[in-house]
């Protein structure tokens, strides 16, 4: 599961179950309208969407506040685990002190009470086991999570727990901690694709915490042992907890372990926090970050778009999947297989609890940056101007759901659906329910939706290159801004 | 890193970790963990008339089945001037066959549920997909046309070399120390099959023709010279069948000829300084030549990578970055190869440090172990390792699949899968120094210090 769930809109888009709505698939199957694509027909499909039933967890509640949500499956002899504390995580950093959320996690596993780092390291690594401690810079929770053969259970949560309750934010391993994390963040800026994405979220987002990435060195510096101890404190609390295990593990052997070694950790009696809607996204406009010597064009196109529980989030996961979702995408089949500008050209929906984004995304070599980006943004065009074809809505549509049945391999994968089922509050057949309401979308309505989110003029785009190939080209697109690999502006309107 | 291409995204980042990571379904070393004993992979395996070798496992845990076909080609067998031919050539192999349209093979795989991808390495080309258990005939017909009757075409042809070009962009030429991955190889090899890389020169991707393309095929990707597993969701002589029915009419081809690997012995330590553009900290390569993988010294030299530079309790982390502070990370491993392969360790410099202490720190790291035995601890990490990716292959066919086809085409053992905890388990903590003595020396290493160049990638900098 990822320490951060508003992205967890992409994951409905791998799986899902297959269930009543299985339309015939038939022999020939219209493509996206491209020569690089041709459906002979002659390989044998069969029509039926095999029917699949997703395992149900067992939940209950806690005394000391904790959700417990266990899937048993013992295929093989292994456990994972994941507990999730809301309001621990980074969204909710301070503007004074941003990076505490992510530091405090990260410096929980550098010593407790009763263990120094090294031998956290040895003990867990001796059982080829894990324990991490984690948030986002935009998420709104912190995890912490773990996996480890049966026989080593016991001794992994032992460890965890300690790691959780216990840890003592040594001064030393602090200064350490922090001479390896500048390295990292230096290190980032020479990536072009930490570039596009720092400065996307910031177009998105503005000064709001979704616009958060990664901590600078100075709020790094500003960290104190001191502001960690109080953050855990005040923010690693079971109040608003939950615990999901999946593997060789019943429900009452994990009630039994959790009350065994989280039994002392006490309701603090805080409140549940919740996100606030970001700032309004503002004029389409296109944004550079200049990177000498670079010899491709890195773009992230994209504008905001739904919070996850946003009643358009299955149309727009479809438009989605007609428009990029993967290598059958219209991006990808014009951009990459019909032109050869590009490795790859996605298209992604970022859904959470506050609005997230739609954007596509792409790597071209300098050369082709204008009629690549001219690519790019026709099938925006496209999308909105023009009803989806019957056959590829419904090529799409049954890729969403047919893929239901290879998550059935995984029980970790499994439990991720009821875990977002969780933070989300979603209806208890949601993913039952799911093929239906997948197989329901109508082309209208995907046309609607791209009508409605992807506002051009609210489109903005995002590029990383050698500004000397490619800044004339880019004034084609709209106003220019322009950065340098430290964020810092070079050139530009004011905003 | 850049040791391994793919033909696109997705599974493929996990499946290539799965089949560089050793991966075994074992009885336990002790009797308490009966959960494992009773879970060896039990399989057919079955030549056809035309030579292809048939893997089949069968299991029925999920819905799914995954074929994995490993063709016994990869840059290995690349001549000079041909470089990234193999790779080049994988990407073809999604362009058409006579009964399947131009990008209808992962159209296909992917509006029925499915998963699929290719990748080439030095040593092999391997091409896998998963389905649902209900899609059998559709992944064994797709593999079998593109097997039989593929389309090479000079519109193909140039439409995935500009794909691949831009792969090398994105993964060698737009990337900070992307050239250094390049240059270990070639410092570490004399012999031209490894010392090239698998992406391949510009140049020579240029130079790629249809007759080169059409003679490559012929050669490399006839039956006889692949393995195909099967595993999940199927019943074996149901499968077998289907597989015969596909498969067996397409034509068997002469042998290709053996490729020679051979690398002569080491007398000198070797050295490169490179300026990186693009770069913003130095950066240390160091490669010890060392035996293939069917060597008899392969689990001993796997343990010490574990020992010297697996996590934060290994040697390297705790004396070079938890201890001097020298760097923010260093990373040892050795890959699995056919042929010679080489024990590398990593490191990124921290600012305001040199690329002396960090060797220093790194070779006397090297001394202690050749000096005294690890610890029995030490070596258990390396055994845990290998148990979890056992258990693990329990869980995912697709895993089975690529490991099991690869496994029978490197080694002739498609069950080593059922091998890999016995094998670690027989590791001593002395056979580890014994290998470090034997290979981790001066005159064995090739060292490759790569440096930002000031001018550019920078910024204010």
């Amino acid at each position: 599961m990822s320490s951060r769930p508003n992205q967890h809109a992409m994951l409905a888009l791998a799986l899902v179950l297959a269930a009543t709505a299985a339309h015939a698939q038939g022999g020939q199957q219209a493509p996206p309208s491209s020569k690089a694509v041709v459906m002979k027909g002659k390989a044998p499909v069969n029509d039926k969407v095999l029917e699949v039933k997703l395992p149900r967890p067992k939940e209950g509640d806690l005394a000391n506040g904790i959700h417990l949500i266990v899937l048993e499956d013992h295929r093989a002899p292994q456990v994972t685990f994941q507990l999730l504390i809301p309001g621990a995580g980074g969204y909710f950093d301070a503007p004074g002190s941003v990076g505490l959320a992510s530091a405090t996690a990260a410096m929980m596993r550098e010593g407790t009470a009763t263990r120094s780092t090294t031998q956290i390291s040895e003990q867990l690594e001796t059982m080829s086991s894990n324990v991490n401690v984690g948030t986002g810079m935009t998420s709104l929770d912190a995890t912490v999570s773990g996996s480890a053969l049966t026989e080593n259970l016991d001794k992994l949560f032992d460890l965890a727990s300690d790691i959780l309750l216990h840890p003592t934010f040594p001064d030393e391993e602090l200064a350490k901690y922090k001479t390896r994390t500048k390295t990292g963040l230096n290190q980032n800026r020479s990536f072009p694709g930490f570039l596009v994405q720092e400065l996307f979220q910031r177009v998105m987002y503005g000064d709001d915490p979704a616009s958060r990435l990664l901590m600078t060195p100075e709020q790094l510096d500003r960290v104190s042992r001191a502001a960690m101890v109080e953050f855990h404190k005040a923010k690693y609390v079971p109040d608003h907890a939950a615990i999901a295990f999946a593997g060789d593990i019943s429900y009452d052997r994990a009630k039994q372990l959790v009350e065994s070694k989280l039994g002392a950790w006490k309701k603090s009696g805080a409140a549940m926090v919740a996100a606030k809607d970001p700032p309004a996204i503002g004029p389409a406009k296109v944004w550079l970050v200049d990177r000498p010597s670079s010899v491709q064009t890195n773009f992230i196109v994209g504008t905001q778009a739904i919070e996850r529980t946003n009643p358009d989030y299955n149309v727009l996961e479809v438009m989605n999947s007609v428009v990029g979702g993967g290598p059958t995408g219209r991006l990808f089949i014009h951009l990459r297989e019909e032109k050869g500008y590009t490795y790859g050209a996605y298209s992604g929906l970022s859904a959470g609890r506050y609005r997230g984004t739609w954007s596509a995304q792409t790597d071209v070599r300098s050369d082709v940056t204008e009629p690549a980006l001219k690519d790019l943004l026709g099938e925006l065009v496209a999308i909105r101007d023009t009803t989806v074809p019957a056959k590829e809505l419904q090529d799409r549509k049954r890729s969403l759901v047919a893929g239901f049945a290879l998550s059935l391999e995984s029980p970790q994968q499994v439990l991720n659906y009821y875990v977002t089922s969780w933070i989300y509050k979603l209806p208890a057949d949601y993913w039952d329910k799911y093929p239906q309401r997948v197989m329901g979308v109508t082309a209208a309505q995907v046309q609607s939706a791209a009508r409605k989110y992807l506002d051009p003029s609210r489109m903005q785009i995002v590029a990383v290159g050698d500004r000397k190939k490619v800044e004339e080209i880019l004034r084609k697109f709209g106003k220019l801004e322009v950065y340098d690999t430290e964020g810092k502006k070079v050139i530009g309107v004011v905003p | 890193m850049a040791s391994q291409f793919t033909h696109r995204f997705g599974a493929v980042a996990a499946i290539a970790a799965l089949v560089v990571v050793a991966v075994a379904a074992t009885p336990p070393r002790a009797a308490s963990h009966p959960s494992a004993a009773s879970r060896d992979i039990t399989f057919s395996d079955t030549r056809l008339k035309n030579g292809l070798r048939v893997i089949i496992a069968e299991d029925h845990h999920a819905p799914v089945y995954s074929i994995a076909v490993s063709y016994n080609v990869g840059s290995r067998n690349e001549r000079r001037g041909r470089t990234g031919f193999a790779h080049l050539f994988e990407h073809m192999m999604f362009k058409g066959s006579e009964n399947v349209g131009p990008g209808e093979h992962f159209m296909l795989i992917f509006n029925n549920g499915g998963n699929m991808n290719g990748t080439t390495n030095k040593d092999r080309t391997l091409y896998f997909e998963s389905l649902p258990t209900n899609q059998l005939d559709l992944g064994l017909y797709l593999e079998a046309d593109r097997m039989r009757s593929l389309v090479i075409n000079k519109e193909n042809l140039d439409n995935q070399r500009n794909a691949v070009q831009e792969e090398r962009r994105l993964a060698v030429d737009n990337n900070p120390y992307g050239h250094t991955y390049e240059a270990i190889d070639s410092l570490a090899y004399d012999n031209f099959s490894y010392q090239h890389s698998v992406i391949g020169s510009m140049a020579d991707l240029s130079a790629a023709s249809v007759e080169d393309v059409q003679a490559f095929f012929r050669t490399y990707y006839a039956p006889n010279n692949a393995v195909i597993a099967i595993t999940g969701d199927v019943k074996t002589a149901d499968c077998l069948a289907k597989v015969k029915k596909y498969f067996e009419s397409i034509p068997r081809q002469p042998d290709p000829e053996p490729v020679d690997m051979a690398e002569k012995p080491r007398t000198a330590e070797r050295r490169l300084m490179m300026d990186d553009p693009l770069a913003r900290l130095t950066r240390v390569d160091i490669a010890y030549n060392v035996p293939p993988s069917s060597d008899a010294d392969d689990a001993a030299l796997q343990v010490l990578a574990t020992v010297l530079g697996s996590g934060r309790s290994s040697r390297f982390y705790e004396a070079v970055v938890h201890q001097a502070q020298l760097a923010s990370g260093v990373f040892a491993n050795k890959q699995e190869t056919r042929g010679p392969g080489l024990f590398q360790v990593s490191s990124t410099l921290n600012p305001g440090k040199t690329t002396a202490e960090l060797e220093k720190v790194i070779y006397a790291e090297i001394e202690k172990v050749k000096a005294a035995p690890p610890a029995d601890w030490e070596v258990e990490k390396a055994r845990a390792t290998v148990k979890r990716g056992a258990v693990a292959a329990l869980q995912s066919s697709l895993q089975r699949a690529a490991v099991m086809s690869q496994d029978a085409l490197f080694y002739n053992e498609p069950g080593r899968i059922n091998t890999a905890v016995s094998r670690f388990a027989a590791v001593t903590p002395a056979d580890v120094q014994r290998v470090a003595r034997k290979y981790l020396n001066a005159e064995n290493r090739s060292v490759i210090i790569t440096t930002p160049k000031a001018a550019a990638g920078r910024g204010g900098n």
